[in-house]
């Protein structure tokens, strides 16, 4: 007796489709062998199928049972088969009909009492189901949430075995989970931080602001405690907020890395904040069987390095190309992978090893140690940040509210960058580019053309500031944020000159001498 | 071996008449001196302007205003080459193309400190390196206080622009008052470290450096006016340009500070403060750090 289910096989981000197969047969000895290059939790899990099967009051006969996963030259991982294996081994012994699998598509965990339990990656198998056709999905019940934001597809939470054979023989109906992403987005969210809260720093402020507007790499300068980790975690609120085609992405990313919570979904835009200590694998994304790493994990939200140069330089320099290309590409020995990395990294460092540098009557530090500490952070990492600002310390007055410019709220500055996003979104209609910050050299002229009385500003800048041909670029696209933050169309002389106070750390600032 | 005639580097025994007068009668004078360029000048009056290695925005303005006013009226300046003050002062005088001249605690073919490769490279032209120690003698700390005692004996005034109370300028300041040299230092902020050094010498009876005139006057030199060119430019500001210049010091402000003296807005303030560095009025001197300048 021979029967089948689909399943779905995850490497990375990608998925694709698998068929369970089981035969039952009468010549030979008893043994349920399990085939189709499987990796050992895959292998395990007929002594899960068996108990299961035991304890929700299925009988495995005494026959020659052989399970195939195919094709069965894709490695196979995870423990997302157990139920699939289960429905089909069911069919082959008559319990569940034959036409009940049919167009169908199963992935769950069983626990020795036949429960069904949530598993990872749910979302790019839903995903994957769809795209092949298919028009139903058995899951388990604490994943259904995630699995029904997909639609053309029916997602059928379970509970456990019973549950599952009962539904599958039609004995018992269950309501196929339809989630409403609109619903879940539109809900009203209070922010963790809000810029309100933050008192001072108008520069910093600003800087911020321009950043997220345009999607600019940002790197924050000052003295411990001046605030520069609580402006990061203000970034999200002023973040425009999420679409649905972003919410899906970032979930995705979540699901694989099973992080993704009882919500079912990431409705907020992620925010995340490795410590310094973290390796390059857990930066990047890795592991044997490729998961993501931070930089994916902000996907589409903030990547936050506090205390930038204590990073290990090996660890900041895998940064490159992630920012570069959007995405990062992980080669393992069972083949390659691709996550998105598509974030705004917002770094945020001391002056110098005491904190206090330049001001020579704190700062303990010598001029070469001075220089040793910048330099961790190397040039070509510098060239990928557009904009950088300094927090300065607060005083009493600006702290008891006294002075200084009370804190505009974020819900007022969101408003300013879902603007300009919008001008951005329309200006680069068509050409693949999203926002400013991923102007290239080549798109310059025609996004960011100025007139000649900018153009002789820029090369006064040029010639007396020793800019390079890159912090030439950077302050064009900067400057171009700038503008649309104003609603202006062409980049006027006070947007440059905005722009310049933005620019980059500059070696020679550095070095005691002017 | 160091070949010294291909390095142009030349030893005078202190019985030369070429020998500086001045060095001959300081007490435990140097037997001969190493050196590559040429001596001060015996009928020009010279100033060792000496300070901390490691000095603030305010030590490293002065040390640069000082060395600009004091050479620009003919006076030659003696320092250590070292990183800080002395390199800043020197390398002032030397971008004005007046003679400096270094005196080292290692051999006058010897580059220390390496940030200060470009002085050492320029400061032959119209000055000189100058040790007692042969050539090829790498920097070795117990060297350097007695380098001092020849760079206060090469000067006729010893000016210290930043200090901190215990330090090596306070051996050069001990050797110029063994030589009865006159003694000025610029007064700083009470509670900076690196100004209690100058501000004890003033109180121990130094003379006080408010202006580079006092160091002039003290050399019996009639001092011109010297900042007019900068006053005309400010006359020339706009008005806000103006404002902001005049909230500018020579300790650094941040733009919040600048912001909540003149309720400007931070893009308004960044387009302004580009303006006055363009115009050579301030400098950037951390990120988003300003100083006035001239």
């Amino acid at each position: 007796m021979f029967s089948s289910i689909n399943s779905v096989a995850l490497f990375g981000m990608d998925a694709r489709m698998v068929t369970a197969e089981t035969d039952l047969s009468t010549g030979g000895l008893p043994v349920f062998e399990m085939v189709g290059f499987l990796g050992s939790e895959v292998k395990e899990s007929k002594e899960r199928i068996r108990t299961a099967m035991k304890n929700s009051g299925y009988l495995i006969p005494p026959k020659r049972i052989t399970v195939n996963l195919s094709p069965a030259d894709l490695r196979k991982s995870g423990s997302s088969f157990d139920l699939a294996v289960a429905i089909s081994l069911l069919c082959a012994m008559g319990v569940i009909p034959e036409e009940a699998s049919s167009a169908t598509v199963a992935a769950g965990e069983l626990s020795l009492s036949g429960e069904v339990k949530p598993v990872s990656g749910i979302l790019p198998m839903v995903f994957e189901a769809r795209k092949n056709g298919f028009k139903r999905f058995i899951l388990p019940a604490a994943n259904a949430a995630e699995g029904g934001a997909v639609e053309g597809i029916e997602v059928v939470g379970v509970h456990d075995l019973e549950e599952t054979v009962a539904y599958l023989s039609g004995s018992k109906t269950i309501e196929p989970t339809s989630i409403s992403l609109e619903a879940i987005l539109n809900e009203e969210r209070i922010p963790e931080a809000d810029f309100r809260d933050v008192s001072g720093q108008i520069g910093a402020r600003r800087g911020l602001e321009v950043a997220v507007a345009g999607m600019h790499n940002i790197l924050m300068i000052g003295p411990p405690g001046s605030g520069k980790s609580m402006m990061a975690k203000c970034l999200p609120s002023i973040l425009p907020p999420l679409s649905a085609d972003e919410c899906l992405e970032i979930s995705k990313v979540y699901s694989v890395a099973g992080l993704l919570g009882a919500e079912g979904l990431v409705t907020e835009r992620p925010f995340v904040s490795p410590h310094h200590t973290i390796s390059p694998q857990a930066l990047a994304g890795g592991g044997n069987i490729p998961r993501p790493g931070a930089v994916s994990l902000a996907h589409r939200g903030v990547l936050f390095l506090d205390e930038f140069p204590e990073f290990q330089r090996q660890t900041l320099e895998i940064l490159r190309q992630p920012i570069e290309d959007h995405e990062v590409h992980i080669q393992r020995t069972q083949g390659s992978c691709t996550f998105p990395t598509d974030f705004l990294l917002c770094a945020a460092m001391n002056p110098c090893k005491c904190g206090y540098y330049p001001d020579r009557n704190r700062c303990s530090c010598s001029g070469p140690e001075i220089q040793r500490y910048l330099s961790k952070i190397s040039g070509p990492l510098l060239d990928r940040i557009d904009i950088s600002v300094e927090t300065s310390e607060i005083g009493f007055s600006e702290l008891s509210g006294k002075t200084g410019s009370a804190g505009e709220s974020s819900e007022k500055i969101r408003e300013r960058v879902v603007d300009a996003a919008e001008i951005q979104r329309k200006r680069f209609e068509g050409t693949g580019l999203r926002f400013n910050s991923d102007i290239g050299v080549r798109e310059l002229k025609r996004f960011c053309a100025i007139g000649p009385e900018e153009e002789e500003l820029m090369k006064t800048v040029f010639e007396t500031m020793g800019l390079s041909a890159r912090g030439y670029h950077r302050i064009l696209k900067t400057s171009r944020t700038i503008a649309d933050l104003a609603h202006s169309d062409t980049i006027k002389q006070e947007h440059i000159a905005e722009a310049i106070g933005y620019r980059g750390i500059d070696r020679r600032y550095w070095n005691g001498e002017y | 071996m160091v070949n010294i005639d291909i390095e142009e580097i030349r030893f005078v025994p202190a019985f030369y008449d070429e020998f500086p007068e001045r060095l001959r009668n300081i007490p435990n004078p140097p037997k001969g001196l190493y050196i590559k360029g040429r001596f001060p000048d015996e009928s020009r009056p010279s100033v060792a302007i000496v300070g901390s290695r490691d000095c603030s925005q305010y030590g490293a303005g002065m040390a640069k205003y000082y060395a600009e006013v004091l050479s620009k009226a003919g006076v030659q300046i003696i320092s250590g080459l070292a990183r800080g003050v002395d390199g800043i002062a020197q390398k002032t005088a030397l971008d004005a193309g007046h003679p400096t001249f270094g005196v080292l605690g290692c051999g006058v073919d010897v580059v220390y400190p390496k940030s200060n490769r470009e002085i050492f490279e320029r400061i032959t032209e119209k000055g000189a390196l100058i040790s007692e120690f042969p050539p090829g003698t790498p920097a070795i700390a117990r060297q350097f206080p007695s380098r001092n005692r020849i760079i206060a004996g090469l000067a006729d005034v010893l000016l210290v622009v930043e200090a901190k109370v215990k330090s090596g300028t306070g051996i050069t300041v001990r050797n110029a008052l063994e030589q009865g040299k006159d003694v000025y230092a610029i007064p700083g902020r009470v509670t900076d470290p690196l100004s209690a050094g100058c501000n004890k010498l003033i109180a121990d009876g130094a003379g006080a450096a408010l202006t580079p005139d006092d160091v002039l006057l003290a050399l019996g030199i009639e001092p011109s006016g010297s900042r007019k060119n900068a006053a005309a430019q400010i006359s020339k500001l706009a008005r806000r340009e103006k404002m902001l210049y005049s909230v500018l010091d020579l300790y650094p402000r941040t733009l919040d500070e600048l912001s909540n003296m003149t309720g400007l807005t931070a893009a308004e303030l960044l387009g302004i403060l580009l303006q006055l560095e363009l115009k050579g009025l301030a400098a950037e001197t951390g990120k988003n750090n300003y100083i006035r300048k001239s």
